[in-house]
């Protein structure tokens, strides 16, 4: 009894041992692997801050508009250090993605194969959706003085119309080289889209087609007057 | 001849080859044309025919350059018989990309390559031009006494209100100068101020409308050459098929004295006052008189532009400058007004917007529309109601306040 007691506890403890010898390499790995993916996403970080910062970053972003639209956006970081951070997060996140698969943990292995795999279509959608979104504040705002200086009213109305319409196409695109349910993507889209345009198209030429001949009448009018106004310009 | 401004690097082998046909050349009258078909022969003539009466017995040709018209201008100038007069016509047409401003580099380039004394660069829309009007433009530059010669025209006080309000009196305030043409439609250049011209390269980002025409005249300004300005009786500039909406027009006309102003600041910021630019010649007996302007609708602009371009005008705009704004949103058409200091702070604050790059350039000069409107309304108002002859007091306020308004400019420009 008492043998068997003993055989019971050494062979638990033993086990333990084993296991315990078995994980803690990895468990010093994966901790490796995160201090190193910590030190390089610093030095990195560090590095490209300094290289965006010789290149006089910022004040490229000022000229070319970046700033003033990340501003309108609610960001409060610099151009570079929003490069930085992103640069920082992207590469610590490798690390941790390694770590974990250095663990061996079960449904972890291929994970970050996989997720690396996938990474390329993440890089495009965020491309995507960065792209229509500084295209959809562009096309907005040029819409937005057009329709102001042509003295149509509603002009913010119809910029904000352009502004979303850029974005959801932006968003349907990136949408769908994520793989998302590609298909009712593309159908939800197309069924909103075409629903929308329908919409508007029945409700201008039927509910507000008084209206739309007055608008008519009123724009070809200004335009009239303007041609009989006799200022010269330069 | 050195470097600078050279005829194969503006135009293609047959253009140069029209212009090497010339010989050498005393003085040329360069007309500049883009989709101007039914104007540009009419202009020709009247040149070749100023010429023939003003220099008959000295080297004076006709040089009719074509920025690229897909109108058929310059196969309707080219194309024309020629009725044997003693002065010669050549053509050019500039490759690639149309543009005006592209014609009329080709021209000052076509006038230092055949050694003229002095060179006149004539837009193909200038109808108003009188075949005496060539010898006037030419004479200063001929005799030595000016390097520049800028028009001066009668003209009613609705007419060129931007140039009365905005490039005027930025210029006057940046140079020194007061020039009542900026854009004149036409100017006379020395052979001194050709050769201090900057190589072809250099003018690549002011291909088209009017930035060849500012750059030329800021090089005249910066340089200190002499400028002259020659009464040419009234204006009458047919636009062609060139869009005309104002939008354009400032895009067109500011956006090159910014540039310009972004160029060199070292040749402006310490300039201080300004100076009247002799003039010759006689202005008319009576000024034409003014439109029956209605500033109600540009005051509706002004109020829609206060309305839905706020965000934009914020950030191009001073704090202090849209807290002077919003008290202008209460006034009716009636009673409206835009004090010329507060205007020049406007162009001030557009300014250094755009040289800070704060916006889309293009989007920056369109967004400058609704409140020009709202100036212009203001000054037709003023001037109404105004008793100085030719509106010249209300002229010289805008001038004054934007001269006060230059040490703030240079202080602000990084």
């Amino acid at each position: 009894m008492q043998q068997e007691w003993s055989d019971i506890v050494l062979d638990a403890i033993r086990d333990v041992g084993h296991r315990l010898l078995v994980v803690t390499p990895r468990l010093l790995a994966a901790l490796t692997l995160i201090l190193l993916g910590w030190a390089v996403a610093a030095l990195v970080r560090r590095v490209a801050l300094r290289i965006m910062s010789a290149a006089d970053l910022d004040a490229r972003c000022v000229r070319w508009g970046l700033s003033g639209a990340l501003g309108r956006s609610g960001h409060r970081l610099s151009p570079t250090e929003l490069v930085g951070r992103l640069v920082y997060w992207a590469i610590f996140l490798v690390g941790l993605l390694m770590a974990v698969e250095a663990l061996e943990m079960p449904g972890t292995r291929g994970a970050v194969g996989t997720l690396l795999a996938f990474l390329p279509h993440v890089i495009v959608a965020v491309l995507v959706v960065v792209g229509g979104w500084m295209l959809a504040q562009f096309l907005a705002q040029g819409v937005l003085i057009a329709a102001v200086n042509a003295q149509v009213a509603g002009a913010s109305l119809l910029a904000a119309a352009v502004r979303w319409l850029v974005l959801t196409v932006a968003a349907a695109v990136a949408l769908t080289e994520l793989g998302v349910a590609r298909e009712m993507v593309l159908l939800v889209f197309g069924i909103a889209f075409g629903g929308a345009v329908l919409a508007l198209s029945l409700a201008f030429g039927l509910g507000a087609r008084e209206l739309a001949r007055q608008a008519l009448e009123s724009y070809l009018n200004r335009a009239r007057e303007d041609r009989g106004q006799p200022v010269s310009h330069v | 001849m050195g470097d600078g401004l050279t005829l194969a690097a503006v135009l293609p082998p047959d253009g140069a080859a029209s212009v090497e046909a010339l010989g050498p050349v005393e003085a040329l009258v360069a007309v500049t044309a883009l989709n101007q078909a039914h104007t540009a022969g009419g202009v020709v003539d009247t040149v070749a025919a100023g010429l023939a009466r003003g220099f008959a017995g000295r080297k004076a040709a006709v040089l009719f350059v074509d920025g690229g018209s897909q109108d058929g201008t310059f196969e309707g100038v080219s194309q024309r018989p020629v009725d044997g007069g003693a002065v010669p016509v050549a053509s050019a047409r500039v490759a690639g990309r149309p543009g005006r401003g592209r014609a009329v580099l080709a021209a000052l380039a076509a006038a230092r390559h055949v050694g003229a004394r002095a060179a006149s660069v004539v837009d193909a829309g200038l109808v108003s031009l009188a075949p005496e009007s060539v010898e006037i433009l030419l004479a200063p530059a001929l005799g030595g006494d000016a390097d520049y010669v800028s028009p001066v025209y009668d003209r009613a006080l609705t007419d060129g209100t931007l140039t009365t309000n905005l490039l005027g009196p930025l210029v006057r305030a940046l140079f020194g100068k007061r020039l009542q043409e900026v854009l004149g439609g036409c100017a006379g250049v020395s052979a001194a101020l050709l050769d201090t011209l900057p190589p072809a390269e250099e003018w690549d980002d002011e291909p088209t409308g009017q930035g060849a025409e500012m750059r030329l005249l800021g090089q005249a300004l910066t340089r200190q050459h002499a400028v002259v300005e020659v009464h040419l009786g009234r204006k009458q500039l047919d636009p062609g098929v060139a869009p005309t909406d104002l939008a354009h027009t400032l895009v067109d006309a500011v956006g090159p004295l910014f540039r310009l102003m972004e160029r060199d600041p070292g040749t402006w910021q310490d300039v201080r006052g300004s100076v009247p630019v002799p003039r010759r010649g006689h202005a008319g007996s009576m000024a034409p008189p003014a439109g029956d302007v209605r500033p109600d609708r540009m005051v509706r602009a002004f109020h829609l532009g206060l309305k839905d371009l706020l965000p934009l005008w914020e950030q191009a705009l001073s704090d202090e400058t849209l807290g002077q704004l919003y008290p202008l949103g209460l006034l009716g058409p009636d009673d409206f007004r835009f004090p010329p200091p507060l205007w020049a702070r406007v162009v001030v604050d557009f300014a250094v917007a755009h040289h800070e790059r704060r916006l889309p350039r293009d989007h920056l000069l369109r967004a400058l529309t609704p409140l020009y409107l709202g100036r212009i309304a203001a000054f037709v108002l003023e001037t109404q109601a105004g008793s100085s002859p030719g509106g010249a007091d209300a002229l010289e306020r805008v001038g004054s306040a934007f001269e006060a308004e230059k040490s703030v400019l240079s202080a602000r420009w990084r």
